[in-house]
């Protein structure tokens, strides 16, 4: 057996033999190059990008000005086909934030939150937002007590689906007006995050986004999809009172009232006007909520007046799936 | 001595100014200031079957001249620019259906319009949103302190119309180098002093004091730095201060790669030093948790010798 095949057996088997409060385990914040040794001229073994789960720092070193850590971690094989494998190696040690870095969850957020702005900006860093996610997972991950672990598990769980959600668009397949007929998102870091913080805030968020799950892909004119959202919307609102998307999502709800309204049109008086009531209520409800003082809220009132003004006025709101909100 | 001939001039032109201000104000009355929150073709007469003139979008600054029934609804005449944006333009003028022109007598017509303009800002946020978008949303937050200037919504469309035209001028600066007009911030900041849009406002004008490039050299985040540390000292009340003071702090660990690369240690040393001085000033004067946190990062990078420019000789940097 060749010795770092030796090495990386005794990692991966001290990994699993030591107790979790022993072991020192965490991330990196920086894309780093692995060495086979501490040493800038030995032999490069892979890069690793931020993120990255550090199992197992096994030993640091100082050689010169520089320490090294020497680390199990976990890179990628395949980007595309998420495959990963467990390798050891010298990285600087500076980069690696571990269980014993002291404010080591508020270093890794801070990088999450930097990776995800990068993410955002035009011309950001490449697979900045793959970062930011597995960043803010590692916060929940090695430090499920810190005050930063549901938001980092929320926000881990968040891009994944954004991610997932923009992947699943391209697919002919979300064009579908039943939502059964294309691959839904994965909902098991959302399931996650509301069983670990049940009643928070990241619970409310994480059912927001599962909705997207239950949308139909295309109405096709057809009024049992508004009918449905509409009513998985509201649903929402009133099962979820606190939630941040409360106003969100009654204005969802109205706004497929008021395209009912026209779908439904003048050969159907009796559901036309029971949609516009519908959803005239509804953007009322809006209003009122909205105007609690939250500053986040403060769209969403000139918006359901904007709703109720167009509804009265016989302003169409609805008029091809580009306009869908 | 008065004749009575002079009194009869002065009272003849006292009656005449008195005369001019009624038409005056009455023409200003009669021409009401209005705007439309759905596209809508312009006809040549009231009426479903006229003959369509021009497209008139979302948000287009609209005077009404006269009402009228045809097909069993309202119909408006307005005048309008033809080109909204342009120094010239020829007036047009047309009719158009009453029930998407909001005007400044309408109820709540103030949070309509604002309403309007957050949802097609939206949509221009949106992959796949309608196009021109980002421009109904320009043109429909202008109308709300136009025409309802004593709105509590007046500051912020005034703001928010301002800092849309800042973005899109941004994006034809970095394709074209065109250089980017100051004047609808300014507007805003003259408008609503000491207000949170006119802090936003200065925080935007910044980017027309950024280098376009730094080129590896000190100069530019040397004076980068002062900029945003000035800004946060000016606006300690500004949504944009902990940013300020990130950014203030980041061009400072930026400068102690330079100097590093450089060979400067003292330079690099002090620069190292501010940067941790900005970055806990973040810490605790602010209550944004995103920028404590990116600050807690900051600051461990700076005293880990952690380089944040550049490409590093460990080869863990990376470039912002």
């Amino acid at each position: 057996m060749k010795p770092r095949t030796c090495a990386l057996l005794l990692a991966i088997s001290c990994s699993t033999i030591l107790p979790a409060q022993q072991k020192e385990q965490g991330t990196i914040i920086n894309e780093v190059q692995m060495y086979v040794s501490p040493d800038l001229n030995s032999q490069k073994l892979a890069r690793a990008t931020r993120g990255r789960d550090v199992p197992l720092v096994m030993e640091r070193t100082k050689i010169g000005e520089q320490t090294w850590a020497h680390v199990l971690i976990v890179v990628d094989v395949n980007r595309d086909a998420e495959t990963t494998r467990q390798i050891t190696g010298w990285v600087p040690s500076n980069v690696v934030i571990s269980t014993a870095t002291p404010n080591g969850d508020q270093i890794i957020f801070g990088e999450a939150v930097d990776s995800e702005n990068q993410a955002e900006q035009r011309g950001g860093r490449r697979h900045a937002a793959e970062d930011a996610m597995r960043l803010y997972y590692r916060v929940y991950d090695y430090w499920p007590n810190s005050p930063l672990a549901g938001e980092g598990l929320w926000r881990a769980a968040d891009i994944r689906w954004q991610l997932e959600k923009a992947d699943v668009r391209l697919r002919p397949s979300s064009r579908e007006m039943s939502p059964d007929l294309r691959t839904p998102i994965d909902d098991e870091n959302m399931k996650l995050v509301m069983k670990k913080f049940p009643h928070t805030k990241f619970a409310d968020l994480a059912a927001y986004n599962m909705i997207d799950n239950k949308l139909c892909g295309s109405w096709k004119g057809e009024t049992k999809c508004p009918e449905k959202e509409s009513e998985l919307y509201e649903k929402y609102a009133r099962e979820h009172p606190q939630s941040p998307k409360v106003a969100e999502a009654l204005f969802n709800a109205a706004w497929r009232q008021a395209a009912l309204v026209q779908m439904y049109g003048a050969q159907h008086d009796k559901e036309r006007d029971k949609a516009h009531k519908k959803a005239m209520d509804l953007a009322q409800e809006v209003a009122a909520k909205s105007s609690a003082g939250d500053p986040k809220l403060v769209d969403w009132k000139p918006r359901a007046t904007e709703l109720m003004y167009s509804l009265q006025q016989g302003i169409p709101t609805y008029t091809a799936e580009p306009d869908r909100k | 001595m008065v004749t009575n001939r002079k009194i009869f001039e002065l009272l003849f032109l006292a009656a005449l100014a008195v005369t001019a201000a009624f038409v005056i104000s009455a023409f200003a009355a009669e021409a009401e200031r209005a705007t439309l929150i759905r596209g809508e073709s312009l006809s040549s007469s009231a009426g479903a079957n006229a003959q369509k003139i021009v497209q008139v979008e979302r948000g287009s600054a609209l005077t009404i001249l006269e009402r009228s029934q045809a097909d069993g609804q309202p119909w408006v005449k307005i005048s309008m620019a033809m080109d909204q944006q342009a120094q010239v333009s020829r007036e047009v003028t047309g009719w158009l259906p009453a029930k998407s022109v909001v005007t400044a007598s309408t109820a709540n017509g103030d949070e309509i319009i604002f309403g309007q303009g957050v949802d097609s800002e939206r949509q221009a946020e949106e992959r796949g949103g309608r196009k021109g978008a980002a421009q109904d949303a320009l043109r429909l937050y202008s109308r709300v302190p136009e025409m309802f200037p004593g709105s509590p919504l007046a500051a912020e469309g005034m703001w928010r119309a301002a800092d849309i035209r800042w973005q899109l001028a941004k994006t034809d600066f970095v394709r074209s180098g065109k250089p980017m007009e100051e004047k609808y911030l300014r507007e805003v900041i003259a408008k609503s002093p000491q207000s949170k849009q006119a802090e936003l406002a200065a925080y935007d004008l910044l980017d027309n004091q950024l280098c376009p490039e730094w080129r590896g050299l000190a100069e530019c985040p040397t004076k980068e730095s002062a900029l945003y540390e000035q800004y946060a000292h000016e606006h300690p009340q500004s949504p944009k201060a902990a940013e300020a003071l990130y950014n203030a702090a980041w061009r400072q660990a930026a400068l102690t790669d330079i100097y590093r690369i450089n060979n400067d240690r003292s330079k690099s040393d002090a620069a190292r030093q501010k940067g941790i001085a900005l970055a806990q000033q973040i810490q605790s004067q602010q209550q944004d948790q995103d920028w404590k946190m990116r600050a807690t990062d900051l600051i461990y990078k700076l005293e880990k010798k952690i380089p944040v420019y550049g490409v590093d000789v460990v080869e863990t940097g990376e470039t912002k």
